[in-house]
């Protein structure tokens, strides 16, 4: 009887082990979610297609999304466009671009209005194809998507020289799980 | 003579109608062929002719659904407008405040393809909407010290309307609309009844932005001294502490300080790279300063002189620390009290404030200088307040030392001698917009005994 269940008890330990070790060989075997799309939790800078500008530094594209700069080079007044509250996108910039949390960044736009620094408020739209569509319409606008939901109706903007396909892109949206 | 004429039928149904007689001249020998054959194989005519009655009625129905969509051709072809109204759904949600932008923004080439986006009819500024916006502030007290003569109180601080529009891509307009309760309080001189309520216009601004380099505002505004002043306006909300320095109170509130102008002003970026810099420069009528002292100390309508007032201000944003702010400027007018020579007034201030999300630092300093015209003596009013707090989560504690000290002699606000204390309070954040604040003020006063206050408040925005 003992000898049995010392026997069924090798049995279970090394069935797990080999079980255990199958699940990790196939886990590093998969390729990683970047791997499968690196563009896919990417954030693209949007800009209209008249827009003469190629690409921005990080600290110039947290001046515009401050409202510390109000118009482009060849004057035309920047119009924020901005994901509604809780999206993922907005989240990552904020965070990234910003540096500051949802709260935080209402209230500084609160108070550049209020201070008048801040001429106009951004412009808030519900989804992607929103924002694509403001963007397109509207030659002063900036604004942000996955780059997977990009088309040829914008500009993507390079941030610090990159675009989000380029490997040291910065700008990247979290998996939910890490917002 | 009137002719009883009818409506010609829109070209599609037309087309609709002749497709279906050809179908009918088809379809009928086709069938009737098709059944013969029928017939002649299965011998199942009853069948057969069950069949083309069905066919015969579909017919039917299909003649009558034309008849129908004819008595409803005057409706059907409503203006395309309204078609295209009906197409919301595709549209992005862009808020009603967006409309005006956009349609100001849609401009040159990008127009002819507005038809291709099925958003676009929903983005045309719609005329039967207001532009104003519109951002309350306000604030409740409770407050009692130890001043003889005081007594504990709850007390309704300012409700403030803060409003704003989007005239064009280049002009705006801001204004902030103050109803507050309680006498003035000028230069030591108290107007007014105790309980009622007044409304001031304590900013009214038209603004053109033509660059970030150059924007004009005319209208009542926040003079440039220093930092406070501009930065918090009317909002208690915003404040950390429950009011503002001693400094930087109103004019009526016992200020000594011009806070606000009427007259022009122009400010922007300086280009010098990091640095940040960033210039304002103001002129306007100044401060009231003839006799009686007691009317409204913003000369709103009428300057009681020619002579303007003009105020510089420089200042650095540097990129290397974010939040940083350093700066100085020169304030200067000439004033004209009834009974005594003119007074050239002169106000230097500096300032070097840290703010981050988490944690601020206010430093400012100033001294107001009186300079009767035809005497050696100049009279200098020395002031300054730091001010530093930290958050931890939805709790900020404060604390604020301030000074100020005018000579008894002072010409211009003799009441307001040499007054020091230190603050220290707490702030708690019930909600994003609403904040219960806990201050404790210990001041002394020259040739007074010192002032112990406690007070509680509640701001918020709405």
């Amino acid at each position: 009887m003992t000898r049995s269940i010392g026997r069924w008890l090798i049995i279970a330990v090394a069935a797990t082990c080999l079980l255990g070790v199958s699940y990790r060989s196939a886990r590093a075997g998969a390729p990683a979610r970047d791997e499968l799309n690196p563009s896919e939790q990417n954030l693209a800078i949007i800009v209209n297609t008249a827009n003469p500008l190629d690409g921005l530094s990080m600290s110039e594209l947290r001046k515009i999304f401050l409202g510390e700069r109000s118009h482009w080079p060849n004057g035309r007044r920047i119009t924020l466009v901005m994901m509604v509250p809780g999206q993922p996108e907005r989240k990552a910039l904020i965070r990234e671009v910003c540096q500051m949390n949802e709260s935080d960044f209402s209230r500084h736009f609160l108070h550049g209005l209020f201070t008048g620094e801040v001429f106009v408020s951004p412009k808030t739209l519900a989804s992607p194809v929103g924002v694509r569509k403001f963007v397109f319409n509207v030659p002063g606008a900036i604004g942000y998507v996955r780059a997977t939901d990009v088309d040829s109706s914008v500009k993507v903007l390079r941030v610090d020289g990159r675009l989000p396909d380029d490997k040291e892109y910065s700008l990247r949206i979290p998996p939910p799980a890490a917002q | 003579m009137n002719t009883l004429t009818f409506p010609q039928p829109p070209e599609w149904l037309k087309m609709a109608r002749r497709l279906l007689r050809k179908r009918a001249l088809f379809v009928l020998p086709a069938l009737l062929l098709n059944s013969a054959l029928l017939c002649a194989q299965s011998a199942s005519s009853a069948d057969s002719a069950q069949t083309i009655q069905m066919l015969l009625q579909r017919i039917d129905r299909l003649e009558a659904r034309v008849a129908q969509l004819e008595a409803a051709q005057p409706s059907s072809s409503a203006p395309a407008s309204t078609v295209a109204a009906t197409t919301p759904a595709s549209a992005p949600a862009v808020s009603s405040s967006t409309l005006g932008a956009v349609a100001s923004d849609l401009t040159g080439p990008q127009q002819e393809m507005e038809s291709e986006q099925p958003g676009s009819p929903e983005e045309r500024m719609d005329v039967s909407k207001t532009l104003l916006r519109i951002r309350g502030f306000g604030d409740i007290n409770f407050h009692g010290d130890t001043l003889k003569g005081d007594t504990t109180s709850f007390t309704l601080g300012q409700l403030n309307l803060f409003v704003t529009s989007d005239i064009s891509e280049k002009f705006k307009f801001l204004s902030e609309i103050v109803f507050e309760g309680g006498p003035d309080n000028i230069y030591g001189v108290f107007r007014g009844e105790n309980n009622a309520f007044a409304v001031d216009v304590e900013r009214y601004l038209l603004q053109y932005s033509y660059n970030d380099y150059f924007n004009v505002s005319v209208g009542r505004f926040h003079t440039a001294i220093g930092y406070y002043n501009t930065a918090y306006h009317h909002s208690t909300w915003f404040q950390t502490a429950t009011g503002r320095p001693f400094l930087f109170q109103f004019e009526d509130r016992g200020g000594i300080l011009p806070i606000h102008t009427v007259g022009a002003s122009v400010s922007g970026l300086i280009p010098s790279g990091a640095l940040g810099l960033h210039y304002v420069a103001e002129v306007g009528n100044g401060r009231a300063s003839r006799a009686p002292l007691v009317e409204e100390p913003v000369q709103n309508v009428i300057d009681d002189q020619n002579h303007k007032a003009f105020n510089l201000a420089l200042f650095a944003r540097p990129e290397a620390i974010r939040g940083l702010q350093a700066g100085f400027s020169v304030y200067r007018d000439l004033l004209a009290p009834v009974g005594s020579p003119r007074i050239g007034e002169t106000i230097l201030a500096a300032h070097a404030i840290y703010i981050r999300p988490n944690f601020e630092w206010l430093n400012e300093a100033m001294v107001v200088r009186h300079a009767p015209l035809g005497q050696s003596h100049v009279f200098q009013t020395p002031g300054f307040y730091t001010q530093i707090s930290k958050r931890f989560g939805a709790y900020r504690p404060y604390f604020r030392y301030q000074y100020v000290n005018a000579a008894a002699n002072e010409p211009i606000f003799p009441d307001v001698g040499r007054q020091q204390g230190p603050s220290a309070g707490i702030r708690f954040d019930a909600s994003e917009s609403v904040a219960l604040k806990l201050q404790y003020d210990y001041t002394t006063i020259r040739n007074q005994q010192a002032i112990n206050a406690l007070a509680m408040q509640v701001g918020f925005t709405f």
